[in-house]
This record gives structure tokens, C-alpha cells and sequence, in this order.
């Protein structure tokens, strides 16, 4: 069966890329890991690294060419014969869309900063309602519904005299996460507050022990929530469509802060690690994003995530939940209060406020997974 | 690059002045021998963007086992294992 492979996520704010350069060609066969082309945002340049073993089907995109992260790049087969779903191809909608948008769509192009080449005209012009159809239809059912397409709700012009102004690519990226939350998910949010001492203490030992030059504290705090997804599946699973999709993989996301830049990195297959290995992943994914070097396998996929904002001494942190996911922990500690607060935001479709509080309970006491030795930080209760 | 290890404290220095006052903090009167995460004028992240930015800035990859005090626990420590490296 074919199997689509599709434009990297670069980073969460970041809805479209460019296409810089694409080396193959229909019918050549590729390898898992061959890097094949490039992309690029306004930050980044990265390599496009095949995700599986096989013949290439057909190219749904050109160098030069804007694409959206999600949408097909090209079409994988176990044979170089396989027959390729019916989607529209960027050829295809290149044809149909030849005809000139209407006023009413030009706005709403411009509003959702689409690019009219990859929509479908049904009939001489471009329309509003044709640019509706098209992100039902991808948001539904074509490969872009892992990223699903942003409202469409169009909003009266302000009263008072202006200018629209075309948002930056991170902006619409942005717009797309928010916007997932206020229509897919049914986002709540609660805190508790927590006696940070005994987390530091554990941080500080294994520090010494191991011989780290950085504070592990957050990272063993995210490694102990990807460990708690092992126990309580729930909290790694999404809605889709109205029925459960646990996630196989538990792929840690963790915000990292770059100058004016937030990346959501993750750490993949994190079920396989043990703290170490943990910490040291983390180390690497996140250097890679201050470098601004972040591989599509680091910027995409995350099943749950974690977030601190302890470093600008924050006292609250609501974030918004990445596209399908149904839990982010986001940490505080005012560095002058002596207390921290755990919070999350999650998805009540999947979760209940018990459901959340058992995991940041679980979570305020300082347990490193696999780990043996002679600190015992139950004592410290 | 100048590898003059005057030179490479300097721009050290004026670097975790610069990552520190993103934090709100004064770093002006670190000292070389200093070590940079005892301090409390750095944070984790702030220690890796420092490291990020030496890797780039001397055009020398440092592995994550290499991240340790013995080798940029300090601005002097950094200066010497950057002249190990490529002096």
C-alpha cells in the first residue's frame, strides 16, 4: 500500500516550508534515513530524511515551491507499480486553480495565508466557498489531517482605520496550534503546588553521582512523566474522530526557549530509555534547537509534553495543548516563594481533572525510574 | 577566528554577560576561574546556549560526554580545552 511522505514539521510555529531541493525522482528506490532534499523556514535548514524502505510512487511537490507542513511530498510503494490513492495532485490543483480567486477569497487566502496554487477552483474563479471545501476535505481526509486546517470563521474589519498585515510563517504556525485547541480539544487546565526541596535534593545527587555539569532537574522530571505514560496510558492518547487513538511511542515534548523562537523538541521512543539515556537525548535535541538545526524527527510527533518556565520566575503558566495530544505539564517555581506549582492543561475529552491530578501527584514526588542506589527520597515525606 | 586566548576569554565573557542579562542578572564581574553553574547567574539552558554558541563561534564540535566541569566548567577551563582542541 502506497504510504505518503510528507513535509516536515521544522518547528511548532512554522505552518509552511520551502522547498530548497528534492534529489529523487519517480521510480528510483530509497532507504530508511537516505536524505533526499532540504527545506527551510525563515530559521532553519533541514534535511528531509525518508521515513521507510521503498519505490517513489509519485512527486506531489517542486524546489522553490511553498509547501504546508503535512501535506504530501511524495508517495512511497513496496513496488514501483503500486497505484497511488486518488488525492489531488499539486499538478492537478495547479490546473484547477488557474482561474483568478474573488475578492472574497483573496481575504480569506490572505487571512489563512494559503497559497491558491494547491487549491482547486470548481469553476473559472476561485471562491471562498472552494477554498472552504479544500480544508474540509484535507483536514478530513488527506494527509494534512495530522495537521488540521485552521478555522475558517471569518470576522468583521475593525471600525477603526487600519491595515491587515500578513502574518509571519511562526505567527500562522502559532495561529494553527491555537486554533487546534479552541476547536478540537476540550481544554482545561488545573495546578497544584508542591514542595520543590525534595526534587532538587534527588536532581542535585544524581547530579553528583553521574558527574553532570547541568542541573538534570527538569529533565528527570519530564523523563518521570514519560514514565508515568507507561502506567497510565490514557494520558498519551488523543481523539480522533470521535474515538480514542492511543499512541504507540511515548515522544516526550519539551519546550525549549531560543530568543524570541519557542521550539515544542521531542524525544522519541523514550519508553526504551532509561534516565540516562534520557537525559543525554534531551541534551542533544536540545542543542540542536539552539542552533536552530532541529531534524523533522526532534520538531514533530509528540505524544505528551512538558514545559518550565521556571527560568523567568513565573507563578503561572496555562499553555496550550500541541495538535493532538491531550496533556502538557507545565512547571513554575518563583525562584522567592520557597513553593512550586505543577500545572497541566489537558484535553477533558480524554482526561478528568482526577485523572490529571493523580499524574501531578504522582509527579511532585521525586522518583527516578530504574534507578538504584542509596538515595531514598520517599524519606524526606 | 583568532585563537589568542586572551581574546577567547574576552568574547566569553562578554557572552555570559549577554546570556545573563536575558536573565535579568549581572554577570560583569564573573571572574575566569569562576565555575559558571555554581554561580547562579546561569541556568542550564543558559550553560547550553553558552556551549551551542562556543561550538559555532570556534568552529569545533563538542560531544555530549565532553559537557563536563573539567572542560567548560569555567571561562578558563573553556579557553584551555578550546586550545587543547585546536591550538
Amino acid at each position: 500500500m502506497a504510504s505518503p511522505q510528507t513535509v516536515p514539521c521544522v518547528n511548532i510555529n512554522d505552518e509552511f516550508v520551502q522547498i530548497v531541493s528534492l534529489n529523487v525522482k519517480q521510480g528510483d528506490f530509497v532507504k530508511n534515513g537516505d536524505v533526499v532534499g532540504t527545506v527551510e523556514t525563515d530559521k532553519s535548514l533541514i534535511d528531509v530524511a525518508v521515513e521507510q524502505d521503498g519505490y517513489v510512487l509519485r512527486i506531489d511537490c517542486a524546489p522553490e515551491q511553498k509547501a504546508r507542513v503535512g501535506s504530501v511530498m511524495f508517495w512511497l510503494g513496496a513496488a514501483a507499480d503500486e497505484p497511488v490513492p486518488e488525492v489531488i495532485s499539486t499538478d492537478a490543483e495547479a490546473r484547477n486553480a488557474a482561474g483568478r480567486p474573488t475578492a472574497k477569497a483573496r481575504a480569506m487566502l490572505k487571512e489563512l495565508n494559503l497559497d491558491p496554487a494547491r487549491i482547486p477552483a470548481s469553476g473559472e474563479r476561485l471562491t471562498a466557498a472552494d477554498i472552504e471545501d479544500w480544508l474540509a476535505r484535507t483536514g478530513k481526509t488527506g494527509p494534512a489531517a495530522a495537521l488540521p486546517s485552521p478555522s475558517t470563521r471569518t470576522e468583521d474589519s475593525p471600525t477603526v482605520s487600519g491595515e491587515l498585515l500578513e502574518l509571519s510563517a511562526e505567527a500562522a504556525g502559532m495561529l494553527h496550534t491555537v486554533t487546534w485547541h479552541r476547536d478540537h480539544a476540550a481544554a482545561a487546565y488545573l495546578e497544584l503546588e508542591y514542595d520543590p526541596k525534595p526534587w532538587e535534593e534527588l536532581a542535585a545527587h544524581y547530579a553528583t553521582q553521574q558527574k553532570l555539569m547541568l542541573s538534570p532537574l527538569l529533565p528527570l522530571m519530564a523523563f518521570r512523566l514519560a514514565a508515568l505514560a507507561r502506567e497510565r496510558t490514557l494520558i498519551n492518547s488523543t481523539i480522533v474522530n470521535a474515538r480514542r487513538f492511543q499512541y504507540r511511542p511515548v515522544n516526550l515534548g519539551f519546550t525549549v526557549q531560543v530568543g524570541e523562537m519557542l521550539y515544542l523538541t521531542v524525544v522519541r521512543e523514550t519508553q526504551d530509555m532509561d534516565a540516562g539515556q534520557f537525559i543525554a537525548a534531551l541534551g542533544e535535541v536540545q542543542r540542536h534547537a539552539m542552533a536552530h538545526k532541529l531534524p523533522p524527527q526532534e520538531a514533530s510527533g509528540a505524544t505528551l509534553s512538558f514545559s518550565s518556565m521556571a527560568r523567568w520566575n513565573v507563578s503561572r503558566h496555562i499553555p496550550i495543548l500541541p495538535p493532538q495530544t491531550s496533556l502538557i505539564v507545565a512547571h513554575a517555581a518563583p525562584k522567592t516563594s520557597g513553593k512550586a506549582v505543577l500545572g497541566a492543561t489537558y484535553d477533558h475529552r480524554v482526561l478528568t481533572g482526577f485523572d490529571v491530578t493523580q499524574v501531578l501527584l504522582a509527579l511532585s514526588r521525586p522518583l527516578i525510574p530504574g534507578m538504584t542506589g542509596t538515595y531514598h527520597p520517599e524519606s524526606t515525606y | 577566528m583568532n585563537l589568542n586566548r586572551n581574546e577567547i576569554k574576552t568574547a566569553l565573557h562578554a557572552k555570559v554577560v549577554e546570556l545573563a542579562q536575558a536573565l535579568d542578572m549581572d554577570a560583569s564581574e564573573v571572574t575566569d576561574d569562576d565555575i559558571l553553574p555554581a554561580t547562579g547567574l546561569l541556568d542550564s539552558n543558559a550553560i547550553l546556549e553558552l556551549v551551542v554558541w562556543f561550538e559555532a563561534a570556534y568552529d569545533f564540535p563538542i560531544s555530549q560526554e565532553e559537557i563536563n566541569i573539567d572542560n567548560l566548567g569555567s571561562i578558563n577551563a573553556m579557553a584551555d580545552f578550546l586550545l587543547s582542541r585546536k591550538g
